[in-house]
């Protein structure tokens, strides 16, 4: 097995970074206002819950979820700017074992994972929590990446279009089944899906694909009452909003409570432990509530800026490789966007993702801006246009 | 791994194809701009278009209404004095979320409360697990002692699901007096009985609102970002026209008439202002503390403590806490019996049916029309021959009958209308009701036949038992507005309890003017009743009301002794409703008093009636409320020389010094001890006792300090009374006019008898006349 022929030198070169043009300013930026955005959010949604304390989590300090977030937010910049600095070979020749080492640290969760509200999802290393399904998003970019790349004009086959790519998420998406965690199968799914797409394989797959998810979802909903009972509560949450319904009625009366202009910043009233979540999942509920229906526009749309920002980059990158990164990375976060608001405004039904950039969680933000790292090196070698 | 024929060529850089770019271009449209157009729209509905609603949704849980109580107004009586008065208190309770969330230990909790409270712990551990409720009641209306307690010990473990809220609670410093018109409150501060429950709305006042931002735990926020407070207005206060004073004297000797005839079904009294209506005392017994009004008298406890399950238990407490708590003045209905002749009386000296002059012939029964036997009077053999003022002084049934045929059945009933009785409905076939409008929940009505019945020609039965107060049933207090018309004018005023509502600030909101309903008859037919009222009291030898004279004051008055016709009709048991209507001074009255005894015991030792039994109780009320309303007494020589002595002050005077101050005032002296100088004396100076009572002169001689057993005086004589006390060292005093009747005797003692006393008290006796000739239901 060969990484295009890469070696160990080329990292101690791009370390020195000769001979690669700049970073993306504009994507760069937008990252970090996003992130400095986002940590201010964490200040003023958590505080309520860190000083009442009722999970008995913070001892009544109100600055404990902020403090550590900003210590994650600095930590992360640094991953971000060393990820920008390594060149692209090095992330198509670490794939594979990158992909070897998710796999196995999935495999680990479901026996001694950390467990929480019924599922194992986190491993737990010295105070640290992780969550292999975010790694496995990247694993997935990267392997898709490569392998994309090295079998080129056959993803037209089945052979090496569909199976090999097939192979990989259904092993993953196997793992995280056994979790359970459905929201980061999903995504996964979502983004192996888009990466299949991009590397060319034919529309008819994917439209036999969304036909073949919705005959399951019909059937998971017949024959599973949880399901349908989740349903339900998508439809019509005030039916039940004193159980089921209450997180996504919390979210709503946050939303709608906002207006046009909000409460102003620190003016929540919902996150007084009324709204769960509220420094985590359902953190743009409070940015919503906060800083109104301008604020929430704003925030969205310097997300859409950093999206087409990314597309903008990888449509611009010289190889093969790194546009696929750059459009996997872009389109995760993408989707990652959508399903956090759509669940908080409850478009779809309710299901734990989190926010990039916004939700309290180190180890996640780390890899958040990892990746971003990655789009920033692809962008030092774009087309000057 | 994977298949990996026909590798790219190393290190060459391909860049992404024209199929691949467009497939970019179409994700960064949708992911870039489709889906965001979509999330904004959503976020444009839920903020903009549904904001209003969800606002108000989300406030409803964010926002707590405290209601900032407003302080209940006091009710005082007519002098200013208070009769229900509020204080601050504590609810205790427990918030089993917090105690949770907070993670604070139940069982501290349970048993730190126990201790304070002396609450069971195992029902307070209970209340602290009951978890997901923010408000568990522990313990209402603390003491500011216990409260204390509570709040050294929630602080003292800093626990947050103990939590203590402001209340008020109501205190009434005078316990039980007039517990029936001033009413209580219940837990919740709702007015239930009384003027409580008339006036709560004034006294009450409007809670004040807080509405603050809270946390999910119902906590106040950390920064106050909202809060609004909408001031509440106090209550005002009620000042009543009850005079304490008067409430007490009337409370005092219908409790002592009470208990001295062993009344079986409770007893009533009222004492109005005649010229206005205003209640001066109103007083009902059974009676109540009402600081403790559900807690009932000892011998309605002891039957329910004997009772054999829990349910009979319930039943009988129940039944035990309506009947304290009915005011009988005001809610019961009887039959008047002759106390209701007043107002035939009046109406026919109105009418000019009767007059001064007429003469009625008494054979001790009449026949009525309409009636299979004879209307007998109370007297067998009858009255003989007799003027008006003797057939009322006779309260004579025969005479009234006669009286009210003349008056005849249409004017009857109409002057029935005027004087309040009952009211016209237009349909002549309806039985008829009334009620005076008393500013006092819970009066009942009378109930009269209806006018073809009580008019009908062929019929005249009605009417002639209606005329000495029997056939219908009205009011106690109907009865008393209706006496008070005929005596101060013809003024038919409208009772009231109310005299004036005071603001918070202390000016008045508004002042109670007396109110004049009609003028029944003239002044001058109200005079000429006071007249022959004041004989049936005043005259010593055919009068049936003087029991009720007071020496030195001029009363008129009229007993009364209804039997409970319908329930000798359905059990076969003779009971008796026996009263007294007294008004003072009888020129010029003032007061108006009403009392009634419902069913006397037959075994007290006085005959049963209202003359015997009632008209002492009033007397005995007159001689204590007309000094007090400053009406001077007039004394004839003959009254003078009957009345009591004041003891002088003897010790340290020489034996024949003082020997002579006693023959001064015309008392007698016994000594004990062998020196020259008074050392002591029994009682002591200033006491009223009766003229010629044998006092006690210590000479050296120490006084017993012991105490003595008071003998049963009823039935003795005056004299004999007196001298069995002083035999004791006990004396005597009385309110009676002495030896003005003919054979008086103790009807009744102001102190049980068997109660121990020290020596030298002074027990209060009531006299009775007790001629045998003069024994008579009426």
């Amino acid at each position: 097995m060969r990484y295009d022929g890469a070696r160990l030198a080329d990292f101690s070169a791009a370390a020195t970074d000769e001979g690669r043009g700049r970073m993306d300013l504009s994507f760069l930026l937008l990252v970090l206002g996003l992130l400095g955005t986002g940590v201010l959010m964490v200040l003023s949604s958590s505080f309520p819950r860190a000083y009442y304390d009722p999970g008995r989590v913070t001892g009544g300090n109100a600055a404990y979820y902020f403090v550590r977030q900003l210590l994650f937010a600095g930590l992360g910049v640094g991953v971000m700017l060393l990820a920008s600095r390594l060149p692209m070979g090095f992330y198509r020749r670490y794939a594979f074992p990158f992909l070897i080492l998710t796999a196995v640290l999935l495999a680990l969760v479901p026996l001694i994972g950390v467990k929480a509200n019924g599922s194992r999802r986190w491993l737990g290393v010295g105070g640290l929590t992780l969550q292999p399904s975010e790694l496995a998003k990247l694993a997935v970019i990267l392997s898709f990446s490569v392998l994309i790349c090295r079998y080129r004009e056959r993803m037209k086959t089945i052979r090496y279009g569909l199976l090999p790519f097939l192979g990989i998420l259904g092993a993953l998406v196997g793992l995280l089944v056994l979790e359970p965690h459905f929201s980061a199968s999903v995504i996964l799914l979502a983004v192996g899906a888009v990466m299949l797409f991009l590397g060319g394989v034919g529309v008819g797959w994917f439209a036999a694909a969304f036909a073949a998810a919705g005959t399951g979802l019909a059937v998971l909903l017949t024959f599973f009452p949880y399901a349908s009972s989740r349903i339900m509560t998508w439809r019509d949450p005030f039916s039940s909003s004193s159980d089921e319904g209450y997180q996504i009625v919390q979210s709503l009366y946050t939303i709608g409570s906002g207006g046009l202009s909000g409460l102003g910043f620190g003016g929540s009233r919902q996150k007084y432990l009324f709204l769960p979540e509220e420094h985590n999942d359902f953190i743009f509920s409070v940015c919503c509530e906060e800083l109104g229906f301008i604020g929430a526009a704003l925030i969205l749309s310097l997300f859409a800026l950093l999206i087409l920002r990314g597309y903008w980059i990888a449509l611009h990158c010289r190889s093969r490789f790194s546009f696929l990164v750059c459009a996997g990375i872009t389109t995760l976060l993408a989707v990652q966007i959508f399903f956090n608001v759509a669940v908080a405004t409850n478009l779809l039904p309710c299901t734990g993702i989190s926010l990039p950039f916004f939700s309290y969680g180190g180890t996640a933000l780390l890899i958040q801006l990892g990746e971003m790292g990655i789009v920033l090196s692809a962008s030092r070698d774009v087309l000057e246009t | 791994m994977f298949p990996n024929k026909n590798p790219a060529p190393a290190g060459a850089v391909s860049p992404p194809n024209r199929q691949m770019l467009r497939r970019c271009a179409v994700l960064a449209a949708l992911f870039g701009i489709l889906l965001f157009v979509l999330l904004l729209a959503r976020l444009f509905q839920l903020q903009i278009l549904e904001h209003e609603r969800y606002e108000r949704l989300a406030m409803e849980q964010q926002l707590r209404d405290a209601p900032t109580a407003a302080a209940r107004g006091r009710i005082c009586d007519t002098d200013g004095n208070p009769l229900a008065v509020s204080a601050s208190v504590d609810n205790v309770y427990l918030s089993p979320a917090e105690i949770q969330a907070y993670g604070e230990d139940p069982a501290l909790i349970a048993q730190g409360l126990a201790e304070i409270l002396g609450l069971d712990e195992r029902e307070l551990l209970q209340k602290c697990t009951q978890t997901g409720s923010w408000y568990v009641t522990v313990a209402r209306k603390l003491e500011r002692e216990q409260a204390d307690e509570i709040r050294a010990f929630k602080n003292e473990y800093g626990l947050r699901g103990v939590r203590l809220e402001t209340d008020t609670r109501r205190y009434y410093p005078n316990s039980s007096l007039a517990c029936h018109l001033i009413g209580f409150v219940g837990t919740d501060n709702y007015g239930l009985e009384g003027i409580e429950a008339r006036y709560d709305s004034v006294l009450a006042g409007t809670a004040g609102r807080t509405r603050r931002m809270t946390n999910a735990f119902g906590t106040d926020l950390l920064f106050e970002q909202f809060e609004s407070f909408e001031p509440g207005q106090d209550g005002c206060d009620v000042i009543t026209t009850l005079d304490t004073t008067i409430q007490y004297y009337v409370e005092k000797h219908l409790r002592q008439a009470v208990a001295d005839y062993d009344i079986q079904n409770g007893a009533g009294a009222i004492a109005m202002n005649v010229k206005t209506g205003a209640i001066l005392a109103m007083a009902s017994l059974d009676d109540y503390d009402l600081n403790r009004f559900l807690e009932v008298g000892a011998q309605a406890q002891a039957r329910i403590d004997a009772a054999q399950s829990e349910e009979e238990r319930q039943e009988l407490l129940r039944s035990a806490q309506i009947r304290q708590w009915r005011n009988k003045a005001l809610s019961d209905t009887y039959e008047p019996g002759s106390t209701f002749k007043i107002i035939t009386l009046a109406m026919a000296l109105e009418e000019g049916a009767v007059s001064e002059s007429s003469s009625f012939f008494c054979p001790g029964s009449v026949s009525v029309k309409g009636r299979s036997s004879p209307i007998r009077c109370w007297k067998d053999g009858g009255h003989g021959s007799q003027n008006l003022t003797q057939a009322v002084q006779h309260s004579c049934n025969a005479a009234f009958v006669n009286i009210g045929l003349r008056v005849g059945a249409e004017r009857f009933y109409d002057y029935c209308e005027a004087f309040g009785f009952l009211e016209k409905t237009g349909d002549a076939d309806e039985n008829l009701t009334a009620v005076t409008g008393i500013d006092l929940s819970g009066e009942s009505g009378s109930i009269w036949w209806s006018e073809n019945t009580f008019c009908s020609p062929r019929n005249l039965s009605q009417l002639a038992a209606a005329s000495f107060g029997q056939t219908f049933t009205i009011t106690p207090l109907q009865l008393i507005t209706a006496v008070s018309a005929c005596v101060n004018g013809g003024y038919l005023m409208q009772p009231y309890v109310v005299q004036r509502i005071v603001n918070p600030d202390g000016t008045t909101a508004s002042e109670r003017q007396p109110t004049l309903r009609r003028q029944v008859i003239s002044e001058e037919t109200s005079a000429r009743v006071r007249t022959i009222l004041e004989q049936v009291v005043g005259d010593a030898k055919e009068g049936t009301g003087r029991n009720a004279a007071v020496a030195g004051y001029r009363i008129g008055g009229k007993t009364g002794t209804s039997e409970k016709v319908s329930l000798e009709a359905q059990t076969g048991v003779k009971q008796y409703i026996v009263s007294f209507l007294g008004f003072a001074p009888a020129d010029d009255p003032k007061i108006a008093v009403l009392v009634f005894l419902d069913t006397p015991s037959n075994a007290s030792g006085v005959y049963v009636s209202g003359g015997q039994m009632a008209a002492p109780v009033v007397g005995n009320m007159m001689a204590d409320i007309l000094p007090y309303l400053g009406v001077e007494p007039v004394l004839s020589e003959e009254e003078a020389a009957r009345i009591d002595v004041q003891t002088p002050l003897l010790t340290g005077l020489s034996l024949t010094e003082a020997a002579g101050r006693v023959r001064d005032a015309q008392l007698r002296y016994r000594s004990i001890g062998s020196g020259d100088t008074v050392t002591d004396q029994l009682p002591a100076a200033g006491q009223s006792i009766a003229r010629g009572t044998e006092i006690i002169l210590y000479l050296g001689a120490e006084p017993s300090q012991d105490t003595e057993i008071l003998p049963d005086l009823t039935g003795m004589d005056y004299e004999q009374a007196r001298d069995t006390l002083s035999y004791y060292g006990l004396y005597l005093r009385t309110a009676s006019p002495v030896g003005a009747a003919g054979e008086q005797k103790v009807g009744g003692q102001s102190v049980a008898a068997g109660t121990a006393l020290d020596h030298g008290s002074v027990i209060t006796v009531t006299l009775i006349d007790s001629d045998e000739t003069m024994l008579g239901i009426y």
